[in-house]
């Protein structure tokens, strides 16, 4: 039985990240480390928002990405991931998530959420909030393990653009998700 | 205009490859596209690589360096996709030659 995490496709590749949203030059090692420590394989998802948006995208949130075009797009890219999932979960693999939880798409437990935000793309103060729930590919995703009868791994998400980031809280999370503790 | 500490260095890594050079690729700072593992169905396959590609097309639009470090596996299914995207074909990674250190003998 192996084991295998399927991470949001920036923790492997910063460049993905809107502009303003990398916090390394490649790679974000600490979950990264803790994949290797624990002998996890790699599955790298795509980025639904590079994909859509490009490169030069704005920052967004849930509201503006909600869209059912967008949606199509997730569900697309899911049920890519959702093929390869269940290979994995055929072989009797140990499988995991990990996605962003300040992002409006791969957020597991938070998403970023501002009601007014459109038109001119000027936001002045960041005036939105994290809230509950899972950004719009995670919800797809999630859809299409449920149509295939696919168990929905146990997940989390790394939060190191919320306002009282704790590295170490983090570690202690995302160890206990690849331990099976949570 | 790069607002962050990003790279703009993306390897387009196999997936037999990842791991091996994921210390390297960190260290110089690139980020990585996987490709996808070589038991997946051919169609499955060719719908990752051309999301792959679509990647590759957007990084290089917006002038970031990518190079690939493949293991042949998936290289004609790739070409193609980049080809369909009008995309010229990816650089190969030059993989770094092991520390001297690790070739000094024991005394």
């Amino acid at each position: 039985m192996a084991r295998v995490a399927f991470i949001a496709h920036c923790i492997l590749n910063q460049n993905a990240k809107v502009e303003g949203g990398a916090a390394r030059p490649g790679m974000w090692e600490p979950v990264l480390d803790l994949l290797r420590e624990h002998g996890y394989v790699i599955r790298q998802m795509p980025c639904p928002e590079l994909a859509f948006g490009g490169a030069r995208r704005f920052w967004g949130v849930r509201e503006q990405f909600d869209t059912p075009l967008y949606r199509r797009h997730c569900r697309r890219l899911a049920k890519l991931v959702a093929s390869v999932m269940t290979q994995h979960v055929s072989a009797g693999d140990d499988v995991v998530l990990i996605g962003v939880d300040s992002s409006p798409t791969m957020g597991v437990d938070f998403s970023p959420s501002a009601p007014s935000w459109g038109g001119k793309p000027d936001i002045g103060e960041d005036d939105s909030t994290l809230v509950r729930g899972d950004g719009i590919f995670v919800e797809e995703l999630k859809a299409e393990c449920r149509e295939r009868g696919l168990p929905f791994p146990r997940s989390t998400g790394i939060r190191h653009w919320f306002p009282a980031y704790d590295p170490d809280e983090e570690r202690r999370r995302v160890e206990a998700l690849l331990t099976g503790e949570t | 205009m790069t607002l962050d500490p990003r790279s703009r260095c993306v390897a387009v890594v196999a997936d037999s490859l990842l791991e091996a050079l994921l210390p390297e690729l960190q260290s110089r700072g690139f980020g990585a596209i996987q490709l996808p593992p070589a038991e997946l169905e051919p169609d499955v396959a060719a719908a990752w690589l051309e999301q792959v590609a679509e990647h590759v097309a957007e990084f290089i639009r917006n002038d970031y360096e990518v190079v690939l470090a493949d293991d042949g596996a998936y290289r004609a299914e790739l070409a193609k996709a980049l080809t369909a995207l009008d995309v010229p074909q990816l650089a190969q990674y030059a993989i770094q030659p092991p520390s001297t250190s690790r070739l000094t003998p024991e005394t």
